[in-house]
């Protein structure tokens, strides 16, 4: 019988995705990438028509139209791509989340087409660093405040074999007491308020609290909800955000090793 | 699923009839007593409360019946036990008094609610924090322990608590506290556009977010008294059971991983993966968020990638068959497995459990074979069903339904009907609508009513707050130490379940 079992792991050939290919990577994440040569004032006015989160915002700035895109909102609905005549496509990299709910913003000017925000350095994190960032362990403690278990099936995923988070030396555990970090999914309900405070407490110091989703970021769909106090900030201090409905698992390699790298840059 | 017509199968008493209502369960034509769907409230234009009541009487079509109430209603728990959550729930959505029932400490408002402040009726906007308090089951005698776990448990997990009453290693009595993860879903379908609600109804539970989206959309699609398209349909099917296979994968993985076979659980996660990834490919998506609507899909699937989809679906399937086969001859499973955490069959037709749990404790039950809708009247396929109730039946049960699920893909892939996907819908005036879908966890029902293309109310019956409550029953005299494997059998959301 172990002979079978033996026989069955080994049949099994090397399917770990290089962490090259992962980083960045936003496939499957339906985030929309907005073409800005493409863009007109008529286009960016049906995307806030559209957009079900507010995602999408019309502002002025010097007298000067403005769009405004904010990720942490954006429940990857895909409305907008259908609305906008090709001038925002489902996003094929993506490198928007980090220590700051400002990172996950970009705004165009309308009038001359341009992005004004300027463009992620792309975290080429080399191997070599990750192992500096992490000192070969970094222990992750999953909390689902209230979360539609989306999140929760993707953040799994990345302990399966083809993301193996394990070669990063990050591991999950089991009790707060034993975690560096703190991946913190769904919008805070009024049900696990105290609860989500009392795990944050229960996380020894130095901590890093990850708010992951849109609904983590921003509250997403249920955002006002009576039965739902907000985004994980409005609960307990976060220093960092991923977005996404739910983040693909390489959305969320990318924005746990971001988080890692600006906090010690810091 | 077309719903029966309001003056032939619905029965609606009057507004004077006596302020203790009641309803008696109907018969089925051969005389076994109806299962019980769903149970929930209503708001009337004049602002008196609704309590509608579906059952499932082995017609072709659910049997509805509605009672209008000044706001006490007689319970029906004592005679039909699966109606006790409904029943606290209508009682803390409408504050309707609920005569005779036995337990009515408030479901899913927890000690932080206020008393006296239903959601579904009263303004919701800065409800004040309370501090009520809520008092557990107490088990006494000598030896007798409790053990609290949750809500927050260790793994990546959702939240709940469960609070055992132990005599030594035995669990006598588990009781359950959940909604933990309540985010007033049902109250955010009021007032929003109908194809807005489909986003809402795919976020209920994540992993099942396709069925909820197409039992959604057929709902309006019922109050519209449209079908959608052959091709829709088609590809909803495929879905649907692309959904039901990556959920039985999952499960089967699970329970490897609750009793520690790890070559299992994760050659589980990598078939798991490797369909996702597939999906990704084919449709853009990997859960299929964002692609049902009322009246068809959003978009139209490429033939040549659904194709490609099926074949990668195929190569999963077999590698998943021969899985199976190397975790259920493997002794140290049988032994865990077999005889673990037993839901007895009338538990679990008193309880109306519903999906795969209860086609393994003896319950004959599959929405897409009893009520056929969308494409599932042109496939075939066998039900599995087995009496034992243990943890070894729920996983035998899904092993045999993911192959079924893995044909229905390519059977309907190789021959899927042309022409478009979407048609439009009349929604002006007033619409009232309702569905069933047999969703990876089971009978997934919606029920909705709106007016001008807006939504007044939407009810959702996730076949987790229908089987919760039996989980107790297949865990007691069990050991404590088996409760994860148990859990993880059963499979439930607490999303879906607290909405």
């Amino acid at each position: 019988m172990i002979f079978e079992v033996i026989e069955q792991s080994l049949r099994q050939p090397n399917r770990v995705i290089p962490v090259e290919a992962l980083l960045g990577n936003g496939d499957g994440s339906r985030m929309p990438e907005v073409i800005a040569a493409q863009l007109t004032p008529a286009i960016a006015q049906r995307l806030v028509e559209v957009c079900p989160t507010a995602a999408f915002r019309i502002e002025e700035h010097d007298r000067r139209a403005r769009l405004r895109l904010s990720y942490g909102e954006c429940i990857g609905c895909g409305r907008c791509f259908e609305r906008s005549e090709g001038a925002v496509v489902a996003a094929k990299s993506f490198y928007w989340c980090g220590h700051s709910k400002d990172r996950l913003v970009r705004v165009w000017d309308l009038d001359s087409r341009t992005e004004i925000t300027p463009l992620p350095a792309e975290p080429k994190v080399a191997r070599g660093q990750i192992h500096s960032l992490l000192g070969r362990a970094l222990n992750i403690r999953q909390l689902d405040a209230g979360s539609c278990n989306g999140c929760e099936a993707e953040i799994s995923a990345l302990t399966n074999p083809y993301y193996d988070l394990e070669r990063f030396g990050i591991h999950f555990v089991a009790s707060p007491k034993h975690a560096d970090m703190l991946l913190v999914t769904g919008p805070v309900t009024r049900n696990m308020a105290g609860a989500v405070k009392t795990t944050y407490d229960a996380v020894p110091s130095p901590k890093l609290v990850v708010a992951v989703g849109a609904c983590g970021c921003s509250g997403g769909i249920f955002a006002g909800s009576h039965a739902v106090v907000g985004a994980v900030d409005a609960v307990i201090p976060v220093d960092g955000y991923i977005p996404g409905c739910p983040p693909t698992p390489a959305m969320l390699v990318t924005g746990i090793l971001e988080v890692l790298r600006r906090r010690i840059a810091k | 699923m077309k719903h029966e017509e309001k003056d032939s199968g619905t029965l609606r008493m009057g507004e004077n009839y006596s302020t203790e209502g009641a309803v008696t369960r109907p018969l089925a034509k051969d005389g076994t007593p109806a299962r019980l769907v769903a149970l929930f409230g209503s708001l009337g234009q004049n602002g008196e409360k609704h309590v509608h009541y579906v059952f499932d009487a082995a017609a072709p079509t659910y049997l509805e019946i509605t009672l209008t109430t000044s706001g006490l209603i007689r319970s029906i728990s004592l005679e039909v036990p699966a109606a006790a959550w409904y029943e606290r729930e209508l009682h803390d959505q409408y504050g309707v008094e609920i005569a005779g029932h036995p337990d009515l400490r408030p479901l899913i408002f927890h000690e932080n609610w206020p008393d006296g402040v239903f959601p579904m009726v009263d303004a919701v906007e800065g409800v004040p924090w309370s501090n009520r308090e809520y008092h557990f089951l107490e088990v006494q005698g000598e030896g007798i322990a409790e053990v609290a776990v949750g809500p927050v448990h260790a793994g990546i997990i959702e939240p709940g608590h469960f609070r055992f009453s132990v005599v030594g290693d035995t669990v006598l009595h588990l009781e359950l506290r959940q909604f933990y993860t309540n985010k007033g879903t049902e109250k955010l379908f009021e007032g929003i556009f109908v194809n807005a609600g489909t986003m809402v109804a795919e976020s209920v539970s994540g992993d099942n977010c396709f069925a909820h989206a197409v039992a959604y959309s057929q709902a309006v699609e019922n109050a519209c008294r449209v079908d959608a398209p052959p091709r829709a349909s088609a590809i909803r099917l495929i879905g649907l059971e692309f959904e039901r296979l990556v959920c039985h994968i999952s499960d089967v993985g699970g329970l490897c991983t609750d009793v520690g076979f790890s070559v299992g659980a994760a050659s589980a996660t990598r078939i798991k993966e490797s369909l996702l990834q597939a999906s990704s490919k084919c449709c853009g998506t990997r859960y299929w968020r964002g692609i049902a609507v009322p009246g068809g899909l959003r978009f139209d699937l490429d033939s040549r990638k659904i194709l490609e989809f099926s074949q990668a679906v195929s190569v999963a399937a077999r590698q998943f068959s021969d899985l199976a086969q190397l975790i259920l001859n493997t002794p140290s499973i049988q032994n865990r497995f077999e005889t673990a955490g037993i839901l007895p069959r009338d538990v679990a037709r008193d309880l109306a459990v519903v999906g795969p749990v209860a086609r393994a404790s003896g319950i004959d039950l599959d929405v897409r074979r009893d009520h056929p809708y969308g494409h599932y009247d042109r496939v075939q396929f066998e039900v599995p069903v087995t009496h034992y109730g243990d943890v070894m039946a729920r996983a035998r049960i899904r092993i045999e339904e993911a192959a079924t699920s893995a044909r229905l893909i390519q059977e309907t892939a190789n021959a899927l009907p042309s022409a478009s996907v979407l048609v439009s819908l009349e929604l002006l005036g007033e619409l009232h609508g309702s569905s069933a879908v047999e969703s990876p966890r089971g009978e997934l029902y919606y029920w909705l009513e709106g007016h001008d293309g807006r939504l007044t109310r939407c009810h959702i019956k996730s076949p987790s707050f229908q089987n919760w409550p039996a989980m107790p029953f297949a865990v007691a005299d069990n050991i404590i130490a088996d409760f994860p494997l148990i859990n993880k059998s059963f499979n439930l959301s607490y999303s879906g379940c607290d909405r």
